[in-house]
């Protein structure tokens, strides 16, 4: 039987919207995902003939108009008469995707696995014709993605995400740590000057072309980052939840390739999938303690029993950002930063690319944009880069030999996946 | 397997707010489902809540659900009940047309609501009055 599962390979489109963005002007749902998913071939140095499984994710039907995706896509990846099914775990989705293709290369039966997914949030065909869209406003995009929460109960009285996952999380952390209002948007918003700092050097970053928060405070025409995080260009989306800590909803695809024979392949450095684990929860996720989500815990603990590792030994974590408040309540959670330290290592700027700690070095959800199913894609996209040395203009030096990537599925699946870089292992 | 979401309804209609008590652990679970929620048994009763509960904290977005966008501004929050689970529903008489009014009221909690029926857009649900 195998003994590792390698990525060999990796593709991501550029995030953006379809209506506009020049890279993805006019192309259909099929197209984003084979521009992905043809660029972790080549990136892996393999051909659609060598591909034997793929595995599809994909959430919004609205927007793609498919159901049965993976016998719409077959042709368009090249992969006719191979094996292919559609999966779904909302916004965890292309991180749960590596589980599974570990799964499938493991078990003998298949060599070489795409895992690629694609969404489309910023608009939806015309009627039914997939070459004529318009764009969706904000509410019918969340009444869609809200199908992703208890609609018999919880939705019916009153649902409000901006809430139940951005706004209460983040007063349990000023509670937890006896921190004022005042405290706590200093630090969210040197977590967004983060964000943003990685977005900036991340060309496939939706926020790529704007530059950083302090570019955009210039700009906008204020003397201070500080004084514009404070104004009314930056609203609470839900008090004490500022609106440039929230995602920014995209369009894109990316696409991984899972090997068990990585050295056959290629010979760029593999990153060996060595632990994960999977948990679920309906609404509510937590108790009197927002920032606790159980399953989260359960997660990291037993994807890091699985890898063999404490995380004292991990060089890189990414965490779900839809709402940067996780960005200080996770990495506690994972391990990565002592309890009750995270708002310390923010406001240090210890979470840069070349500090202390790099976390979402990527520019996540907010600064890379979030195309739901593809999202966690782009994560790993982004730490293949960094074990290889390829994150030009955001290049973690060392070059990191473990990462633990961390996805929320909505709502709510957690995925933990633990890689390690297969040329410079523990 | 009886209709379960249906008869909780059914029981607002008629002005009780329902839970399942598990026979097994003591748990109990709001609103029903087919299982407990703590322990995953099946042998579960239906009883009457107490309608206390403490009101932990709220907010108010500026993105509401769609369904609801009419009634904005909305305060909603995060209340446990006396009987141990916890809840998110629309929070009656307390502040949250502007940030300082939200703040200010987050300060004062957790305080004690209560549970009340209402019929929101034709549909009977619980909310918590402070």
């Amino acid at each position: 039987m195998p003994k590792r599962a390698s990525i060999i390979g990796v593709g991501a489109t550029k995030f953006g919207n379809v209506l506009e963005t020049p890279e993805l002007k006019n192309k259909t749902f099929q197209e984003i995902l084979a521009e992905a998913a043809f660029e972790a071939m080549d990136d892996a140095g393999i051909s659609p003939d060598e591909v034997d499984g793929f595995i599809v994710g994909n959430m919004l039907s609205h927007t793609s108009q498919i159901y049965s995706h993976s016998t719409s896509l077959a042709d368009w990846l090249g992969l006719r008469f191979k094996g292919g099914f559609h999966f779904d775990t909302a916004c965890s989705t292309t991180n749960t995707g590596l589980g599974i293709a570990w799964q499938m290369v493991m078990s003998g039966k298949h060599k070489n696995v795409l895992v690629v997914a694609g969404e489309f949030t910023s608009s939806a065909p015309k009627g039914i014709n997939p070459l004529e869209r318009e764009a969706i406003d904000a509410s019918t995009l969340w009444e869609w993605t809200d199908f992703g929460v208890d609609h018999v109960y919880a939705y019916h009285h009153f649902y409000d995400v901006a809430s139940a996952y951005g706004a209460f999380p983040t007063i349990g952390y000023m509670k937890k740590n006896n921190l004022s209002f005042e405290d706590m948007d200093r630090a969210m918003c040197a977590v967004n000057q983060s964000v943003r700092r990685h977005s900036a050097v991340n060309p496939k970053a939706i926020l790529y072309e704007k530059g950083t928060l302090e570019d955009e405070a210039k700009r906008e025409g204020f003397n201070s980052v500080e004084d514009y995080w404070q104004s009314v260009k930056n609203p609470f989306f839900a008090w004490p939840t500022r609106l440039f800590s929230a995602l920014n909803v995209a369009d894109g695809a990316t696409a991984i390739i899972v090997s068990s024979e990585p050295e056959k392949y290629s010979r760029k450095t593999p990153v060996d999938i060595i632990g994960f684990h999977w948990t679920t929860s309906n609404f509510p996720w937590y108790g009197e303690d927002p920032t606790d989500f159980p399953q989260d815990k359960i997660a990291f603990e037993e994807a890091y029993k699985m890898a063999g590792i404490k995380p004292e030994v991990l060089d890189y974590l990414y965490v779900h950002d839809c709402m940067q408040i996780y960005q200080l309540i996770l990495p506690e959670v994972a391990g990565y930063i002592p309890k009750g330290e995270s708002w310390k290592y923010a406001l240090n700027g210890e979470f840069l690319f070349n500090a202390k700690k790099p976390l979402n070095v990527s520019g996540g959800r907010h600064g890379a944009g979030h195309a739901f199913e593809a999202s966690a894609g782009f994560e790993t996209y982004e730490i293949v880069k960094q074990m290889r040395g390829e994150a030009e203009g955001r290049q973690i030096d060392p070059l990191p030999r473990i990462a633990a990537q961390h996805n929320h599925g909505y709502g709510m699946h957690t995925a933990v996946t633990i890689f390690q870089n297969g040329k410079n292992k523990l | 397997m009886e209709p379960i979401a249906k008869k909780w309804y059914d029981h607002l209609a008629e002005g009780k707010i329902m839970a399942t008590k598990c026979k097994d652990c003591g748990a109990y679970t709001f609103p029903p489902l087919t299982v407990c929620r703590e322990c995953r048994s099946r042998n579960l009763e239906w009883v009457e809540i107490s309608g206390e509960a403490q009101l932990i904290m709220f907010s108010s977005t500026i993105l509401p659900a769609k369904k609801f966008a009419s009634l904005a501004p909305i305060s909603y929050g995060l209340v446990k009940l006396k009987e141990g689970p916890c809840f998110f529903t629309k929070i009656e008489g307390v502040k949250c047309s502007n940030a300082e009014e939200i703040r200010k009221e987050n300060e004062s909690l957790p305080a004690p609501v209560r549970a009340e029926i209402k019929n929101v857009l034709g549909m009977n649900i619980v909310v918590f009055r402070k």
